[in-house]
């Protein structure tokens, strides 16, 4: 959020080391959601669980990341969840994985 | 027949028999049969060589047999033994599959590359008119006499982008370093209103130098995505300061030297696989009025 509230940063990209804050904390607050089982941290329900157990973690995040990238990882965890789930699914049925062209995710 | 006492070159085996007897070709065992007789005739007339002139034969009558002989029996060095006919065997079979192996693999590539240039108006790629970081026009002219990797994306991507930009550097090493190959690379933008000039040249300094960034008006990065068939998101009025992402295809557009469409790398290349696939296809370029040759000529089917 700090990232894009100043007006003269509104345009700037996001710099390597910007960026590498951003995934450092992330990473921080997906292991604090590890810890207490929570995958969907957008998940109303587990809205207290994730702000009482992880609250300091989701803040560093916010504050290291612009609104729409948290957003986007939150997504993207639960879609990377779900798609190891698939595959986890598949692999029990003794199903060979076929990679898509074109396509790693 | 009658020839001159000739000693056959002969490999021991460790047994110490000579290894013509454990294997004789039918022409070595010719010779040597006719030599058997030689020998028996020198012994039984005492060293004495009375020619003798068989029915048929081709030698012509009151002929010197020694100079005739001499013409069939001292081709040794033609004649081939065993060993040698296996090695060289060997040795051009090796060598033919191989050559044969390439130039298939070759083939195949060409004729994908093929494919993707299309006919007439070309599947993928086409005219575009960007400008570069340094405000000046760039088209599709610039993509001539050299093969190019066009990439599109925006600064404000958070992951996929810069992890592709990352590998595109180390594609672009390592073409270099491991084959001394120089190509282009090119980024451009699919958010066209966040990045101006200044913003794509400030981003593109955290990667490689070589790459150049392009951006354009709406309109003309539409028609851009449009014409590369990329996925294209991005809301045509976003005020200033608004933080939005754009969701957009994630390939490499290889460009061969005419700025034609060759072929797509997506991600599940890494970057030494991207390379392998980058060579493959350079060797394989044809130009195109070679190409158009090759197709009009009498063996044109193989590129069909």
């Amino acid at each position: 959020m700090a990232l894009f509230s100043f007006s003269k940063q509104e345009e700037k990209a996001p710099t390597r080391s910007q960026r590498k804050l951003c995934w450092d904390a992330r990473d921080e607050f997906f292991q604090c959601l590890d810890n207490i089982n929570v995958i969907n941290s957008l998940d109303g329900r587990n809205k207290k669980k994730v702000t009482t157990e992880c609250g300091n973690e989701e803040k560093s995040f916010e504050r290291n990341c612009a609104v729409s990238w948290v957003k986007y990882f939150k997504e993207k965890r639960v879609f990377d969840e779900k798609k190891a789930q698939i595959l986890k699914e598949a692999e029990g049925q003794d199903a060979a994985v076929i990679p898509l062209l074109g396509i790693r995710k | 027949m009658l020839g001159r006492a000739r000693t056959p070159f002969r490999l021991r085996t460790p047994l110490g028999v000579p290894l013509r007897q454990i294997y004789r070709p039918i022409s070595i065992n010719r010779v040597l049969l006719q030599e058997q007789k030689k020998q028996e005739n020198v012994n039984a007339t005492d060293g004495v060589e009375t020619p003798k002139r068989k029915p048929l034969s081709r030698i012509p009558i009151g002929a010197i047999p020694e100079a005739n002989s001499q013409k069939i029996g001292s081709s040794g060095n033609v004649e081939f033994s065993t060993w040698k006919a296996v090695v060289l065997f060997a040795l051009v079979g090796t060598a033919v599959t191989f050559f044969f192996k390439r130039e298939k693999k070759r083939l195949e590539l060409q004729k994908e590359a093929d494919q993707n240039r299309g006919i007439g108006k070309p599947l993928v790629g086409g005219p575009f008119d960007l400008i570069d970081t340094n405000g000046e026009q760039f088209t599709q002219e610039k993509l001539k006499d050299k093969f190019s990797l066009i990439y599109f994306g925006f600064t404000h991507c958070p992951d996929i982008c810069p992890d592709e930009l990352d590998k595109l550097g180390l594609m672009l090493d390592e073409l270099k370093s491991k084959y001394n190959i120089q190509i282009q690379p090119i980024f451009i933008t699919c958010d066209p209103a966040r990045d101006t000039p200044a913003v794509i040249e400030e981003y593109l300094k955290d990667f490689h130098p070589d790459i150049i960034g392009l951006t354009g008006t709406y309109d003309k990065i539409k028609e851009c995505c449009k014409n590369f068939r990329v996925y294209f998101s991005t809301p045509r009025d976003v005020k200033a300061g608004q933080d939005y992402l754009v969701d957009h295809s994630i390939f490499f557009y290889l460009m061969d030297k005419e700025g034609e469409f060759i072929d797509v790398l997506g991600r599940q290349y890494d970057a030494s696989g991207a390379v392998e696939k980058i060579k493959g296809h350079i060797d394989a370029y044809v130009p195109r009025d070679q190409r158009n040759k090759q197709k009009n000529s009498w063996y044109g089917f193989l590129f069909k």
